[in-house]
């Protein structure tokens, strides 16, 4: 598996985004899909996370002044999900699944070695800005306990000894 | 309409009216926190669950309607007491019960219901340490608001206000469950131009507005009603006064203009109501200005007013109904002379009233309806300047502030080559060119009726007695200007509120008709002279605030 790592442009050149004519016609074919404007937002927002690796402030005002709402709003609801990045996020997320199935299966191991592999507990990035830890609860997954969603994909059937391998290999492609 | 039954008692309300408001008519106070009557009802905090006879489930009166022949449990349920136990227990496991050190209480309606409906008997299962939000506790988010946000209920109505009222939606939630807090994007500055209203809805003490916090305890203030002085619209407000000293304007509900709003321009005019800066009657005399007594003062001006073959008058849309009939009659009916009402645009003001709609202001002041009502020349700054340049014996300045081009050394000039009265409060050039200065006061010290942009006359009442002492002695003079007052309340002073000075003029002009006891006197005569004023009633005009919202939401 060749998980791409998630590259955030930074603020700076975030300040005063405007949709360029691909985005536009992204967003034009979401706001055909939705019967609101308002219903398009969490799309839309998917849609630049994944063009700039982040929702930054200059990103949210951008998506507000497009769907006409207010910034504190689009904020509002980028923060109420986990899954918007609202701070520039490391290469690879690690997502350790800490819920029944996997706990049980050894999640709450991996989660461990990662702590102590890492040096980071979860919530934190590395320094190098290459991985970040988050638990997360059950990722739908529990029939190959235990998992670990590393940006959009997912690790299966986990072992202390396989999750290094993953790590290794991100590690010397980043 | 629905005939229902709450807590024994009958009644009937509008079709479609809540729980909430049926149970007030109805004299039963049911608690809420999120529930607004001007807000969106989104049935968020849960504390004014009542029992419906009949219906499984307890329901929340804000959301539920009353029907015909419902019978309604509040106090007299078992359930329904136990169910807003519970959700007290909820709402202060995390609150940081500070009351002692925080602002809001006495007018908090957590703090409110804990102390009456449960007496402070309180049962918590709480193990964990309470949840807070580091560096939110004393925040400044915008220039007038200030976010504890470790007391916050969580009622989402600062939000609903600014999306729903204020139209900004520059509030939001942040994050969510437990660690949800309120923000702004991005932490940007909170400048709606309603920003304290956020803080007004706030039922606990998580916003408070910065220019109050701490001034006074809430429980020390009295609430006068009054009426905005910041621009035409005319909003409704009580005066917060202790000990002489206005504190604060908080609104009072009308749901013809302000609904339960003010704009920030109107709210924070209130501390200017306390500047006093001229405080005895002057009169310049060969360059000297010295200070004279009120009885030399009226008497002096009764003789030149008499003498004054041209006599010309700036009054000002500042002042009351009352106060500009009295000068029309006495300088314009009975002394021949010219008045003009100067008009300034000002800035626009804005104001939603209690059906959603914006009103919006015509100009700065607050009575220029009642001067066009009264039939007076409106006068923008040309013509003013015009007037001004105009020949007289003598200039009366009712309001300095009446047009900023007063202040103007144009103006200046112009007043300076014949002799001007004027009648000012606070500090303004005009000073130094009048040749009598006669002191006034704010109206936080008199009654009167201003006429809103909207046609309505309203009230406003006296709040306290102005500086010194202006009670009338029986040879028609004033009493002795020695003020009985002592020092902490300021310096003693002799500034007598307009309509009062005008009265007396009228004395000393023999105008008998005009010299009337009481502003209420003077609102008769007028009624019963003036169209525009026709069929109104003084006492009836008397706004009591008893029904306004902010006051019932802290009965029991
Ligand atoms: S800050 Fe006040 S008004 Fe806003 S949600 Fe919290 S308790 Fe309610
Ligand atoms: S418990 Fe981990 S995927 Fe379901
Ligand atoms: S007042 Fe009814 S739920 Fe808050």
């Amino acid at each position: 598996m060749s998980t791409k790592p998630i590259l955030s442009v930074p603020t700076e050149q975030l300040e005063n985004t405007t949709f360029d004519a691909t985005m536009e016609e992204r967003i034009l074919e979401l706001l055909k899909r939705y019967p609101t404007t308002r219903a398009t937002l969490i799309p839309v927002l998917w849609l630049c996370q994944e063009r700039y690796g982040w929702l930054a402030p200059g990103v949210i005002r951008a998506v507000a002044d497009r769907l006409g709402e207010s910034p504190a709003y689009v904020e509002g609801v980028a923060t109420f999900y986990t899954m918007f990045y609202t701070k520039p996020p490391a290469k690879f997320v690690l997502q350790a699944c800490e819920t029944l199935s996997c706990a049980v299966c050894g999640g709450k191991e991996l989660l461990h070695h990662l702590e102590s592999r890492l040096g980071i507990k979860p919530g934190e990035k590395t320094p190098d800005g290459v991985f970040q830890l988050v638990g997360v609860q059950c990722l739908g997954a529990c029939g190959t306990a235990p998992v670990v969603q590393i940006n959009d994909d997912y690790y299966e059937n986990l072992t202390i000894e396989r999750l290094d391998a993953v790590l290794d290999d991100l590690k010397g492609r980043s | 309409m629905p005939k229902l039954t709450i807590d024994g008692r009958e009644v009937e309300v509008p079709p479609g009216t809540n729980l909430i408001e049926a149970a007030r008519a109805a004299g039963v106070e049911v608690p809420y926190f999120c529930y607004h009557p001007y807000l969106s009802v989104v049935g968020q905090c849960r504390i004014c669950m009542v029992e419906v006879v009949g219906q499984p489930r307890l329901a929340i009166a804000c959301a539920t309607p009353a029907t015909d022949g419902m019978v309604v449990k509040s106090e007299t349920s078992e359930r329904t007491k136990e169910a807003r136990e519970a959700v007290m227990e909820f709402l202060l496991a995390n609150h940081p019960l500070d009351c002692p050190v925080c602002d809001q209480a006495g007018e908090c309606l957590l703090q409110d219901h804990a102390a009456t409906e449960q007496g402070g008997q309180f049962a918590t299962h709480m193990v964990e340490t309470r949840r807070t939000f580091p560096g939110y506790e004393r925040r400044l988010i915008g220039p007038h608001v200030i976010q504890n946000q470790n007391r916050c209920i969580h009622c989402s109505r600062c939000i609903r206000f600014t999306r729903e009222i204020s139209e900004t939606a520059a509030l939001t939630y942040k994050s969510r469950g437990n660690s949800a807090y309120i923000d702004t994007f991005n932490g940007e500055p909170f400048t709606d131009p309603f920003s304290a209203c956020a803080a007004d809805v706030c039922p606990v003490g998580a916003l408070t507005v910065r220019d109050f916090r701490f001034r006074k305890r809430a429980w020390k203030l009295r609430a006068t009603p009054s009426v905005c002085p910041g621009c035409s619209i005319g909003c409704n407000l009580f005066l917060n006064h202790h000990e002489r000293v206005v504190y604060r304007f908080t609104p009072r509900e009308n749901p013809e203009i302000n609904a339960t709003w003010l704009c920030d321009h109107g709210r924070f005019l209130a501390d200017s109501l306390n500047a006093q800066s001229y405080l005895h009657p002057h009169h310049r005399a060969a360059g000297q200005l010295s200070r004279v007594t009120w009885s030399e003062a009226l008497r002096a001006l009764g003789f030149d007013l008499k003498a004054a073959h041209t006599l010309r008058v700036v009054g000002s849309a500042n002042l009351s109904n009352e106060e500009l009939f009295l000068a029309r009659e006495l300088f314009v009916g009975h002394l021949k002379g010219e008045m003009v009402v100067p008009v300034w645009a000002g800035e626009h003001r804005r104001m939603k009233n209690g059906r959603g709609e914006w009103l919006r202001s015509t100009d700065a002041h607050p009575n220029s309806q009642g001067a066009r009502r009264l039939g007076l020349r409106i006068v923008d700054p040309a013509g003013l300047s015009r007037f001004l340049y105009g020949a007289a014996d003598l200039t009366i300045v009712l309001d300095p502030t009446a047009h900023p081009v007063l202040a103007e050394e144009e103006a200046l000039q112009l007043l300076r080559v014949s002799p001007t009265v004027a009648f000012a409060r606070t500090e303004h050039p005009i000073a130094n060119v009048a040749s009598w200065l006669l002191p006034t006061t704010s109206m936080a010290c008199h009654d009167g009726t201003l006429t809103s942009s909207t046609g309505a006359v309203q009230r406003f009442s006296a709040a306290f007695e102005p500086p010194g002492d202006v009670r009338r002695t029986a040879h028609g003079g004033m009493s002795p200007t020695v003020p009985t007052l002592a020092q902490p309340y300021g310096p003693p002073a002799e500034a007598r509120p307009l309509w009062f000075l005008l009265t007396v003029l009228a004395r000393e002009l023999g105008a008998t008709t005009l010299d009337l006891p009481d502003v209420g006197s003077v609102f008769a005569l007028m009624s019963g002279r003036e169209k525009g004023f026709a069929g109104l009633d003084w006492d009836k005009l008397a706004g009591s605030g008893d029904d306004s919202f902010r006051e019932r939401q802290h009965v029991g």
